[in-house]
């Protein structure tokens, strides 16, 4: 095997030229005044003062984290009932049917954000439906309920995905033993199959939780310009402000706070705690 | 006793495959019953159903006298070990076993005290908190079968449990399984296609073979005295002999009478008669009942497997004439021409057709350059049923041409009247390139030499299993060759503890009780 170690230097050289380097300029910029010459900077802490004592971006950030924290709830409710429905049937329905869910990701996430719109607006689709049926037009666009809806429809896949997976390569004779041991349906459910699949609903819970927090496109269209996310504040801060420095010190906090909450997902993953004898 | 489990026309198919085909069966109440039989035989079916995870097509499954069919698993009183243990991973080893009573809802300090009881009945007791994932095949086992027997159920259903542990761990399990369900005192239905197995720990065997049951009975009434070849194959391993009862308690084989105990069959009907290689006896020649020629000679451990035949079967030699003859080549046509003398019975004459001569001569025509056959289009010959010679022309539609030699000869054709059979064979010609060429040789020289054998009756025809010859087909040269045709004789498989010499001339003998008589009927 040794021959093939000299084979990894190009992955090598790639991965600090992609990852590490922009890591280190974003690191660079968060910490630094102004100018963005490189020859002359100045460290602070600024940036990040300047964050934690303005009323406006906490809100922000709380309200981020609660769209993502209710969205991944949302996703996990609606997807295990359907990843289990998926699982449990015959091997050709379980194709079927984890194309049907892979397949709209195969089109360009803006293109379908883009479509809601059409669904939601005030004379879309949906509201002429209810005209239908003699009801008055609803106000959707730019509420909770389209961000929220919006980013449910986009990420669940990754979180059917993930439990179909857990829930597929459990032993089937399993079930059979805890009915054979006594326990019906329900019971085999509660004591068996979820605690099962549970790794499978953590990892799809990373998968939703990340993207979500961190969304500036689904906030931006559906939520229109007064619903500001963390996401959109960062793009604010590159797109429209230029101010690179402030910018960057959002996102070193929010990837300071992904990072520990994947920290701790993975510590209830692995948890020897959960395998004892406790109830 | 009591009848617990009471199967009654069981009739299960997948997919419009019959897996039982009515099956009968009472088990008792304390009895360690084993479902034996190979893979296929519907055994894992049938406990399958008794546990509730198949429902059959046909058929009353009665439980204590209650019909249980419409019950699901988790109301049944029947806990299972099942073949991979499918133990709870994320539980440790306490929690599995614990896991019906909690289901139970039965006291905390109850169910500590059943486990700890079951982690002592298994040999666990220092486990409890280990993950089940960490276990060795054995422990896991143990630990399977502690999960099961703490709901204290009235039959423990265990399929085919031992098959992933090696051996030495397979035969302590065996010890203390028996052990475990003396002490616990309930019914245990085995699995198994382990035969050792099955006799090692079992009340009751049942084998069962294509869905259907061949024989119930006690490990020693199975092994003894099994109903028929099946049973006798799969239990241990067997000499059966073709045989004739000719009356209560007397059997002929091998042309001559033996005592035996067996009763109860009709007078000369034929049967096959089993004898174990255990219960055969090597003895000088003058002193055994049956004689023979040791044919080989396996170590294996604790005794020698010896084979002696006691008799050969019926041979017959022919000769074969190899030439290096070269084909007819005709060049103006760019072809050549083929075929062999070969010999006839006076017989064949009156059935003999053109086909059957080219066939018999091997007559072939083909371009030498493309390699491709071209058709014989004419055969002349006249010929007259009696002995003599006889010339054979082949042309081709391009005029191109071959004689040979149709010999017509007494039929060559040996009869054993000890045998009851006879084998015919006849001379035949052949070209060094064809024995060359021949892929089966063997199969090839039955083809040439015509040779077949048929009991006395002519209505059987008997396999020639042996075809000896003593040349190298690679480098024969032409010449006569002797090639005989033989089939198969009586070999006996012997458990020794002495080592005889392959070759060694020797008597075999045996007492009344060591034959089995089986009827031929099933």
């Amino acid at each position: 095997m040794r021959q093939f170690r000299s084979m990894i230097y190009p992955y090598v050289v790639w991965l600090a030229i992609m990852v590490v380097v922009p890591m280190l300029l974003i690191l660079l910029y968060a910490f630094t005044k102004e100018g963005n010459s490189v020859t002359t900077f100045r460290f602070t802490l600024e940036n990040f003062t300047r964050f934690f004592s303005d009323a406006v971006f906490l809100d922000v950030l709380k309200r981020s984290l609660i769209i993502a924290i209710v969205t991944t709830i949302l996703c996990v409710l609606l997807g295990y009932p359907i990843a289990y429905a998926i699982a449990s049937g015959p091997e050709k329905s379980r194709m079927f049917w984890i194309l049907m869910i892979t397949m709209p990701t195969w089109i360009n996430m803006l293109v379908r954000t883009y479509a809601w719109v059409g669904i939601l607006q005030d004379d879309g689709l949906l509201n002429k439906l209810f005209g239908l049926f003699g009801l008055e037009p609803v106000k959707m666009m730019y509420t909770t309920f389209a961000v929220v809806l919006g980013m449910v429809y986009n990420f669940i896949p990754f979180m059917i995905l993930q439990i179909h997976a857990s829930l597929a390569k459990m032993d089937k004779s399993l079930l059979e033993a805890a009915s054979d041991l006594g326990a019906n349906r329900w019971q085999s459910f509660l004591r068996v199959t979820l605690p099962l699949s549970l790794p499978g609903v953590l990892s799809g819970i990373t998968l939703v939780f990340l993207p979500a927090v961190s969304s500036f496109f689904i906030p931006k269209l559906l939520g229109g310009g007064q619903y500001v996310l963390i996401g959109n504040v960062i793009e604010t801060q590159f797109l429209t402000s230029g101010d690179w420095n402030f910018g960057s010190a959002i996102s070193l906090i929010m990837a300071i706070i992904i990072m520990l909450s994947m920290y701790f997902t993975r510590k209830v993953d692995t948890d020897p705690s959960a395998n004892g004898r406790s109830e | 006793m009591k009848k617990l489990i009471q199967f009654k026309n069981i009739v299960k198919e997948f997919d419009g495959k019959l897996v039982l085909k009515g099956v009968n069966l009472d088990i008792y109440e304390n009895e360690f019953v084993t479902l034996l039989g190979p893979s296929g035989c519907g055994k894992t079916t049938l406990l399958r159903i008794l546990g509730g995870f198949l429902t059959q097509n046909e058929g009353e499954v009665l439980f204590d006298g209650q019909e249980i069919s419409k019950v699901p698993p988790y109301k049944r009183e029947i806990n299972t070990v099942f073949q991979k243990y499918a133990l709870f991973p994320n539980m440790n080893v306490y929690n599995n076993i614990a896991f019906g009573l909690k289901i139970k809802k039965e006291p905390k300090d109850i169910i500590e005290q059943k486990v700890k009881r079951m982690l002592k009945l298994v040999n666990l007791e220092d486990y409890a908190d280990r993950s089940v994932t960490e276990m060795s095949g054995g422990q896991q086992q143990r630990v399977a079968i502690a999960r099961a027997l703490v709901n204290e159920p009235s039959v423990l259903l265990l399929d085919e449990p031992l098959g992933a542990l090696d051996l030495k761990l397979r035969q302590e399990m065996q010890h203390e399984l028996k052990k475990i369900q003396k002490e616990v005192g309930i019914t245990f239905i085995f699995v198994t296609h382990d035969q050792e197995e099955a006799l090692t720990m079992s009340d009751k065997i049942v084998v069962m073979k294509d869905g259907e049951i061949q024989q119930i009975g006690t490990p020693t009434d199975i092994y003894n005295e099994p109903v028929n070849e099946f049973v006798a194959n799969f239990i241990g391993e067997s000499n059966i002999i073709e045989g004739v009862m000719l009356q209560d308690k007397v059997v002929m084989f091998e042309g001559r009478k033996f005592d035996c105990v067996d009763e109860g069959f009709a007078e000369n009907e034929v049967v096959d008669v089993v004898i174990r290689p255990e219960d055969l006896d090597i003895v000088p020649r003058e002193a055994g009942k049956l004689k023979g020629v040791v044919k080989s000679v396996l170590f294996k451990g604790v005794h020698y497997e010896t084979m002696v035949e006691t008799k050969v079967g019926t041979e017959i030699t022919v000769q074969m004439q190899v030439s290096d003859d070269r084909p007819v080549h005709n060049e103006a046509a760019n072809e050549k021409i083929s075929a062999n003398d070969f010999y006839l019975d006076v017989e064949d004459i009156e059935e003999l057709d053109e086909a059957t001569i080219i066939a018999r001569a091997d007559a072939q025509a083909w371009n030498p350059e493309e390699d491709e056959l071209i058709s014989i289009k004419e055969v002349q010959y006249t010929i007259k049923k009696e002995n003599g010679t006889y010339p054979v022309t082949f042309s081709t539609a391009a005029g191109t041409s071959v004689t040979v030699n149709m010999i017509v000869k007494d039929e060559n054709r040996i009869i054993s009247q000890e045998n009851e059979e006879q084998i015919f064979a006849v001379n035949f010609f052949k070209k060094v390139d064809e024995i060359q060429e021949s892929i089966a040789l063997e199969t090839d020289l039955k083809t040439w030499a015509n040779a077949s054998a048929w009991s006395l009756d002519g209505e059987q025809a008997v396999e020639i299993t042996d075809v000896k010859y003593d040349f190298d087909p690679e480098h024969i040269t032409p010449g006569t060759y002797a090639v005989t045709f033989a089939t198969k004789g009586y070999e006996y498989k012997i458990d020794t503890t002495d080592k005889h010499e392959v070759g060694e001339e020797v008597g075999l003998t045996f007492t009344p009780e060591d034959i089995h008589i089986m009827s031929r009927a099933q």
